[in-house]
């Protein structure tokens, strides 16, 4: 039986002033999946999350979730609608404890406090931060900052989690550790979208990788096949490496 | 049962109760009148922390709301004989549309720029109000101010000869604040208005219809700002624009909130009292020396901005948590 | 007074507003912070010049001798010793106000010292000049108000090649675009920012000394020019040095001309309105840059 379609991008396309930042963009998300995407630096990658949570509207094409379209939409409709989403640079709500933090984004689901925290709570167990619940918020480290910023959006209870360079800055045991993090995220029904530039640890984690370059989409497929990919190679290490 | 026989319940009870017995030992109707304005005070910074202490959003013309209430109720009550009483509801109502219509246009602004607006907003609503001396009919008194009609003892009407049901009043009205701020605190809404306080981006892609959640913080914050300016109203029984809806009123809200802490539920209380007392002390030191108690005024504000940011509370929370700790230490001696 | 004549004087008080927005615009521009206390050191500016005149017989022109560096002295060490701890304290949050309502309570302060120590009296600085007027048919110029302009537009030149020509003022610029990057490049931001602070306070300072000659002075007369200060330099753009030289003098023209038609107060709420308009529709004004919002 063929999976059921979660995203789908139809076309998409979006100009900053005379800038194509990303250009005619299809691709499906299907429901259970954990997809890569890749890309140089500057190949769209951030804005093509920031197109599918809301924070910028198509020029050109459309966006549908479950077979609903929700091109346009603001960012906390679509939130609501399953798609939850970590920020590159992290943004924790600094003067807030972390159970809080973790709180506002349960709130989505619920209007009691009670419940709120239950699940705040639940989430903190499996991001692995339940010890720290306390602490604000600014004071974590840069790990904890990015399990802290996953745990937000896993309590919005997504379909769909947009997961931006969350193993960026973290050193070779703590990349474990969050690949690890995420694998318990997918298994426990999620799917999952993520930018990476950790390469080895995208490939790992990814069924499928698509890979970006000057906002388009110029490979797509299995992580072995994308990394044989010869465009893939040309886009990653310039013109000149077949020389060099 | 035993439960609410511990320092948590018991300690809070014990201030409200030496609230309520004040008017017991005072009978200077002078010391009564100052006492009613220190517990109105509180409760204004209490109603501005709503929006400018939970949201973060920095309003600078609480006093358009304060005389919203104030000249609502007054008319009413000078021209068709409405009770004050229902003057509150209908002068509350007419200040949170007052704060939608200040907060709709305003929501994508941030920071300077919202307070900006607000100065803005208010200090065309000072000029329209001492320009309008009828409202159809209405006499509003412009400039001169109005004269609210005094019938002597009428409780029907909020009028009453001796100052203690007045002080019992605002008493009342601060308790609904402080009780509105504690659920506030523990709420959806309260963690919202937080979370979009903290970072509004972060907020949206949370789900938080950040939006929505500014225009009823502010809707709340102008209702019970302009609740306080139907009780002004009748406390003081004259409304000058300038004093009413001028920087002066709006700026004091707003200091009274920041030098108690902003964004906590008692900081305002604390920081209302505070001040108001210290401010009433000064004037009746230093009667002669023009200005003094307002150069001190904000002499405390600069250094409290400066030196305890986060407000008078930070200073009175560890003591009171020692103290219930304390207590708390010696039921458990006396119980084993 | 014809209706020429009121409008050329409005064009003439637009300099003079233009002046104190400038100064308020640049430590804007250059440490993202309003400065609530702007009105309130244009009033001090104003009395110490009225003193000088009354006391020693000093032209307030001449006065600006001494009050401009005094002024200066006063941003300076405002910013360095009172601004400057708030800002280093609030560096990681993202919407610092702390430093707002700091100059709030300073405004404050400000006027209420100087009602304890000068009291409450309207005091103007009654010079040869300050009733005289040139009169050329039937046009009427007050001359006062004529040197007022001049000499802001004066000032206003000077100030702006300072910030284009010289290296200080390219190291003003350049913290006002990116403090980081300013950082980087060795400025050291923190005396920047003192620097500008004095150099915004020291415009508003002279400002209030050219208006002493014509303009009554007292402890709260900084509110009435701060209001107008703000409406000009969000119709200017927040930030935009000569965009609030240019919106002074709309406002001061509009203020003219709408006082032919209109009662002030009229014109006062027409102003707010929009004032209100534009913080709203084009917060950026008329110049501004793009600063977040």
């Amino acid at each position: 039986m063929p999976a059921k379609v979660l995203l789908e991008l139809k076309n998409v396309t979006i100009k900053f002033g005379g800038l194509t930042a990303v250009s005619d963009l299809s691709f499906k998300l299907f429901e259970g999946e954990i997809v890569g995407l890749i890309g140089p630096n500057g190949a769209g990658k951030t804005t093509v999350f920031n197109l599918i949570s809301g924070v910028y509207r198509p020029t050109e094409g459309e966006i549908y979730l479950n077979g609903e379209n929700i091109t346009g939409l603001k960012p906390f409709q679509i939130c609501h609608r399953g798609i939850g989403r970590t920020f590159q640079v992290v943004r924790p709500f600094g003067g807030k404890s972390v159970l809080y933090n973790v709180m506002v984004g349960a709130f989505l689901r619920t209007n009691d406090t009670r419940k709120s925290r239950e699940k705040a709570l639940e989430v903190l167990q499996l991001v692995g931060l339940y010890n720290k619940k306390d602490v604000l918020a600014k004071n974590l480290t840069i790990v904890d900052r990015k399990r802290l910023e996953v745990a937000k959006a896993l309590a919005t209870e997504p379909k769909l989690l947009l997961l931006d360079e969350v193993l960026a800055g973290l050193n070779p045991a703590e990349v474990d550790e969050a690949v690890e993090m995420i694998r318990q995220i997918h298994k426990s029904g999620i799917t999952i979208l993520l930018i990476e530039h950790v390469l080895k640890a995208a490939m790992a984690l990814s069924q499928r990788i698509m890979v970006l370059d000057y906002g388009k989409k110029i490979a797509e497929g299995s992580p072995e096949e994308v990394t044989s990919n010869p465009e893939v190679i040309k886009a990653y290490l310039g013109d000149n490496y077949g020389i060099a | 049962m035993r439960n609410f026989i511990t320092p948590r319940y018991y300690l809070p009870a014990l201030m409200i109760f030496i609230l309520l017995l004040i008017p017991l030992f005072i009978s200077s109707p002078y010391i009564l009148h100052i006492m009613a304005m220190v517990l109105f005070w509180a409760y204004l910074a209490s109603a501005w922390n709503i929006v400018g202490g939970f949201a973060g959003q920095l309003s600078l013309g609480h006093g358009v709301y304060v005389a919203a209430g104030a000249y609502v109720s007054s008319l009413l009550f000078a021209n068709i004989g409405l009770s004050p009483w229902f003057g509150m509801i209908i002068g509350g109502l007419v200040a949170a549309l007052l704060g939608v219509i200040v907060g709709y246009p305003t929501l994508r602004l941030r920071g300077a720029y919202y307070a900006l607006a607000t100065v803005g907003f208010a200090e065309g609503f000072r000029v329209i109000l001492i320009n309008t001396t009828k409202i159809g009919s209405w006499h509003t008194g412009g400039a001169e101010g109005f004269l609210v009609p005094l019938l002597g003892d009428a409780p029907q009407h909020m009028q009453f000869m001796s100052k203690v049901p007045y002080y019992y009043l605002a008493l009342v009205l601060l308790l609904i604040i402080v009780g509105f701020s504690f659920w506030l605190d523990r709420s959806k809404l309260g963690y919202y208005l937080t979370a979009i306080r903290e970072d509004e981006d972060a907020a949206l892609a949370l789900g938080i219809n950040t939006a929505r959640a500014k225009l009823i913080a502010a809707a709340l914050s102008a209702f019970f700002t302009g609740v306080g300016g139907v009780y002004y109203a009748q406390l003081i029984r004259y409304l000058e624009p300038n004093a009413i809806a001028g920087a002066i009123m709006s700026n004091q809200i707003v200091f009274l909130a920041i030098v108690g802490g902003r964004g906590t539920v008692l900081g305002p209380v604390i920081g209302g009292i505070f001040l108001t007392i210290i401010g009433e002390m000064t004037r009746i030191l230093f009667d002669q020396v023009m200005g003094l108690h307002l150069f001190l005024y904000g002499i405390i504000v600069v250094l409290f901005v400066i030196f305890k940011p986060r407000g008078l509370i930070e200073l009175v929370e560890k003591p009171y948590e020692k103290l219930v700790k304390m207590l708390n230490g010696r039921r458990v001696e006396g119980a084993s | 007074m014809g209706v020429l004549s009121s409008i050329i004087n409005g064009i003439l008080m637009g300099g003079v507003y233009g002046l104190l927005a400038m100064g308020l615009t640049l430590i804007f521009g250059i440490m993202k912070i309003i400065n609530f206390a702007h009105g309130a050191f244009l009033m001090v500016a104003m009395i110490l010049s009225y003193w000088l005149w009354k006391i020693m017989g000093l032209d307030p022109y001449l006065s600006i001798i001494i009050i401009a560096p005094l002024m200066f002295l006063l941003g300076y060490l405002t910013q360095r010793f009172t601004i400057k701890p708030v800002l280093d304290a609030e560096k990681d949050v993202r919407e610092p106000i702390g430093a707002l309502l700091l100059t709030a309570g300073l405004a404050v302060a400000i006027e209420n010292f100087i009602l304890m120590v000068f009291g409450a009296d309207y005091l103007m600085a009654k010079t040869a000049y300050s009733g005289a007027s040139i009169n050329i048919s039937s046009l009427s110029i007050s001359v006062p108000r004529l040197y007022a302009f001049v000499t802001s537009l004066v000032v206003a030149f000077l100030f702006y090649q300072f910030l284009i020509k010289t290296e200080l003022g390219r190291a003003m610029r350049a913290t006002g675009q990116d403090r980081g990057v300013a950082l980087l490049m060795g400025i050291n931001v923190s005396k920047v920012y003192s620097i500008a602070f004095g150099i915004g306070t020291a415009l508003a300072g002279l400002a209030g000394i050219v208006l002493i000659p014509f303009y009554y002075a007292h402890p709260s007369v900084g509110a009435v020019f701060i209001t107008k200060a703000f409406i000009i330099v969000v119709l200017g753009g927040l930030g935009s040095v000569h965009g609030a030289l240019v919106g002074g003098l709309i406002i001061g023209l509009i203020e003219s001309v709408a006082a032919q038609y209109m009662t002030a107060t009229w014109t006062a709420i027409l102003i707010y309105f929009a004032f209100l308009a534009f913080l709203l529709l084009k917060p950026s004004g008329l110049f501004g840059s793009r600063y977040e919002w």
